[in-house]
């Protein structure tokens, strides 16, 4: 970052970063937020952590949060997420909220103009932006933007799969939830098995997606306020958890990927931090899998190649023009791995009847 | 063996696109656009940089073929099979 720049104001704010779970198969990417910022060289400001359930981990980890607190579940609503935050910035005002999750992402746009009323500041996608980047969504966006995807079905019961194969939709296929999880099916009973497992979770619909032989390419950068992608970072994974996601990946530079993301982001107009998931496809093609509107959870890679994308974020936040950044070396691996974080009664006590920990001593 | 026609580099692997392999000494390459890696034999680190530096598949065989004291027909088989074997790691 430019040591010289005359609006230093960002390096000294309050973060608070959602999204603070860590379960080793599927991690929030609060954590790796905030550990970039933690470890930019500049930054000395406080980062707050804000989780959904007393045991998520980063609510405890006191060399990465300086407090935590817990906030309602998304399924209650903007009201009483406003309600949550109110005490929360009454007891220590916060200058930046970075939401880490898709499914709080509609009541956090809600109470934009209220936060942005108490002196906080986000970059988020509109509305608008926001759904039409919808799992559901995406094959209509893909189709006006001229990108290729997965050819998707919205399957509202699981009798869909007693006669799939007849109607054009063969085995393997992609079972996928309206916000998260997929999982790769090979037969009938599987199929059912897994569209009620998902459907129990994220509801219905369940999208079914035709399944292409390749390998997953993921970008992730900032968009500023006129849509421009910065600071993108490429990866490939090398390694994916039971549920798809990276466990090990390396960087790569694909000129086809970054211009994939540059065709999206302009079509949607869109606004602040986002992943693209992409498939190489063994045919040689490029197929959009998803867009998610928020950091990945590998994001602490872009501060390993010298793109600390959180950083980035407030300093755009801050209205200062963005530094150059070095270019995204390829071939850096991250290789995730699961820690314990050990908890005090006293710790675990205060956020299940306060859900507030207001000082985690490192 | 004998070639009625010069064998030629396939498309996905000119020069430009094979230098978006990095290689180590040791032979360690990676491809910086897939983020695909494997390992090379000497022989093979060789041929590839002298792929990467623009040299045609019989080129490269004559100076494996002199390198390494073998007929240049024999270098040229070899080579060629690097090739498609190289062909099928670059998507």
């Amino acid at each position: 970052m430019n040591t010289t720049n005359p609006t230093p104001e960002w390096r000294t704010w309050t973060i608070a970063i959602t999204g603070m779970n860590a379960r080793p198969d599927n991690p929030g990417p609060g954590m790796a937020v905030a550990r970039c910022l933690r470890e930019h060289p500049e930054f000395r400001g406080r980062l707050i952590g804000l989780g959904y359930d007393a045991l998520d981990a980063g609510l405890y980890h006191g060399e990465i949060c300086d407090a935590a607190h817990l906030l309602p579940y998304p399924s209650t609503g903007a009201a009483a997420l406003e309600e949550r935050l109110w005490e929360i910035q009454q007891d220590e005002p916060i200058d930046v909220l970075i939401p880490c999750l898709d499914a709080e992402l509609t009541n956090f746009q809600q109470l934009l103009p209220t936060l942005r009323s108490w002196g906080v500041r986000a970059l988020l996608p509109d509305r608008q932006s926001f759904a039409a980047r919808g799992k559901d969504r995406l094959a209509a966006l893909c189709a006006e933007a001229g990108v290729a995807t997965p050819e998707t079905r919205l399957v509202t019961d699981p009798h869909f799969f007693a006669d799939n194969q007849e109607n054009g939709w063969p085995y393997p296929l992609v079972v996928k939830g309206i916000f998260y999880d997929a999982q790769v099916v090979h037969g009938e009973a599987e199929a059912r098995a897994a569209c009620q497992r998902i459907a129990r979770q994220w509801g219905y619909p369940v999208l079914v997606q035709r399944f292409i032989p390749g390998h997953e390419v993921n970008l992730t950068a900032v968009c500023d306020t006129e849509s421009t992608l910065r600071g993108t970072v490429m990866m490939r994974k090398r390694a994916v958890t039971d549920k798809g996601k990276a466990w090990a990946g390396i960087t790569i530079v694909d000129d086809e990927l970054l211009t994939m993301a540059q065709t999206l982001t302009r079509h949607l107009g869109w606004h602040g931090p986002l992943e693209v998931e992409a498939l190489k496809g063994e045919d040689g093609k490029l197929y959009l899998v998803e867009i998610n509107p928020r950091f990945p959870a590998w994001v602490y890679l872009t501060h390993g190649v010298g793109r600390n994308l959180p950083a980035l974020l407030l300093a755009l936040l801050a209205g200062e023009t963005p530094p150059e950044l070095p270019a995204a070396r390829p071939g850096t691996l991250f290789i995730r791995h699961a820690q314990e974080v050990i908890v005090g009664l006293e710790s675990l006590a205060a956020m299940l009847t306060t859900g507030t920990q207001k000082s985690l001593a490192a | 063996m004998s070639h009625s026609t010069a064998p030629t580099l396939p498309r996905r692997m000119e020069p430009n696109r094979l230098r978006d392999l990095a290689v180590s000494p040791s032979g360690f390459a990676f491809d910086a656009r897939s983020g695909q890696s494997f390992t090379l034999n000497t022989t093979g680190r060789i041929a590839l940089e002298l792929l990467q530096n623009g040299a045609s598949i019989e080129e490269a065989a004559g100076q494996l073929a002199e390198m390494c004291g073998v007929a240049t027909e024999i270098a040229l088989g070899a080579t060629e099979g690097f090739v498609h074997q190289l062909a099928r790691s670059l998507p």
